[in-house]
C-alpha cells in the first residue's frame, strides 16, 4: 500500500514537471516573449527590465 | 539588504572557490588530466567577474547589468554544454563506435536547438537579445540537464569504474536540476511571486553546491588509473561439483 501511494506521487511530480517544462518550451516558442528563469553561476538573478512603452500614434 | 549580503557573499565564495580550485589543479599539475573540469572552471571565472564588474558599478537593477549577466550566461551555457560532451567522450574512452554516434547525436542537438531559437527570432525580428540569445540559453540549458541525466544513467549502465566522473556528474546534475525544478514549480503557480523569488535564489545556491561538490572531488578523490574501463563483474560461485574436481 505504502508503495502504491509513493508511486503515485512519483508519477504526479513527473508528469508535473514533464508539463510544465513542456509548457516553458512551447511558451518560448511562441511569441508571448521569454521570460529567462534558469541561468548557470552564483551572481544575484537580475530583475526583469520594464517592458518597452509603446510607440505614440501619430496622427 | 540582508538578502542582499547573503546574494553578494554567495557570489564572491564562488568565483573564490572557482580561483582556488582553478590554482590548485595548476600548483599539483593534475591540469592535463582534468581538462575538462579546468575548462568549465575558467568560463566561470571569466563569465562570473564581468558580471561582478557590471553589478558593482550599475547595480542589480540597471539595464547594463541585466544584458550583462545574460550575454556571459550564452559563453557559461555554451561551457556547460562542451563538458558535459568532455564527459561523455571521457565514459566512452574505450567504446570508440558508441563515441561515434554519441557525437553525431550531441552535434545534431546543438544544430536543433540554434534552429529551434531561430524560429523564433524569425517571428520577433525586432529583438535579436530577447528572442534568440536568451531562448537559446534557455533550450541549450534544458538540453545539458537532460544530457547530463542520460550520461549519469550511462554511467551505471556501463558499470564505469570511474567514481570522479561519476560524481562530478552528479555536481553537475545539482546545478541543473535545482533551477529546472523551481521553473516547474513557477509555471504550477502560474509564476506565483514567491516560486519567482524561490527560483532566482536557487540558481546562484546550485552552482554553489556544485562548486562545493568538485572542490571536494578534485581535492579527495583520485582520478582512476587507466581509467575509464568498466568494474570487473563479481566472480561467480563455483558449483559444488566443479569444486571437487
Amino acid at each position: 500500500m505504502k508503495n502504491l501511494v509513493l508511486m503515485f506521487l512519483l508519477a504526479v511530480l513527473v508528469v508535473a514537471t514533464a508539463s510544465s517544462l513542456w509548457r516553458m518550451f512551447v511558451a518560448t516558442a511562441t511569441i508571448d516573449g521569454v521570460r529567462p528563469l534558469v541561468a548557470i553561476g552564483t551572481d544575484p538573478v537580475p530583475p526583469f527590465p520594464p517592458p518597452p512603452k509603446p510607440p505614440k500614434p501619430t496622427k | 539588504m540582508e538578502s542582499n549580503f547573503v546574494q553578494y557573499v554567495v557570489q564572491d565564495s564562488g568565483i573564490l572557490i572557482e580561483a582556488a580550485l582553478i590554482f590548485y589543479l595548476a600548483r599539483t599539475s593534475k591540469w592535463r588530466g582534468q581538462g575538462a573540469v579546468a575548462f568549465y572552471l575558467s568560463s566561470l571565472v571569466v563569465g562570473q567577474l564581468t558580471r561582478a564588474c557590471f553589478l558593482h558599478e550599475y547595480g542589480l537593477t540597471s539595464l547594463r547589468y541585466y544584458y550583462a549577466y545574460w550575454s556571459t550566461d550564452f559563453l557559461l551555457v555554451m561551457s556547460a554544454f562542451g563538458v558535459v560532451c568532455l564527459f561523455f567522450r571521457r565514459a566512452c574512452w574505450r567504446e570508440e563506435k558508441i563515441w561515434r554516434l554519441i557525437r553525431i547525436f550531441l552535434v545534431f542537438l546543438l544544430v536543433l536547438v540554434a534552429a529551434i531559437s531561430g524560429v523564433s527570432l524569425s517571428l520577433n525580428r525586432h529583438d535579436f537579445f530577447t528572442y534568440f540569445l536568451v531562448a537559446f540559453n534557455q533550450k541549450l540549458y534544458f538540453t545539458c540537464l537532460v544530457l547530463n541525466t542520460l550520461l549519469y544513467l550511462m554511467l551505471h549502465r556501463m558499470n564505469s569504474a570511474d567514481d570522479q566522473l561519476e560524481l562530478l556528474v552528479c555536481g553537475m546534475g545539482i546545478q541543473f536540476a535545482g533551477p529546472a525544478a523551481t521553473l516547474a514549480l513557477v509555471h504550477l503557480t502560474y509564476g506565483g511571486r514567491f516560486a519567482k523569488w524561490l527560483a532566482y535564489q536557487t540558481i546562484p545556491l546550485c552552482t554553489f553546491g556544485m562548486l562545493l561538490v568538485w572542490a571536494y572531488v578534485i581535492v579527495y578523490v583520485p582520478k582512476t588509473a587507466g581509467g575509464l574501463g568498466r568494474r570487473d563483474p563479481p566472480l561467480r560461485p563455483v558449483p559444488a561439483e566443479l569444486s571437487k574436481l
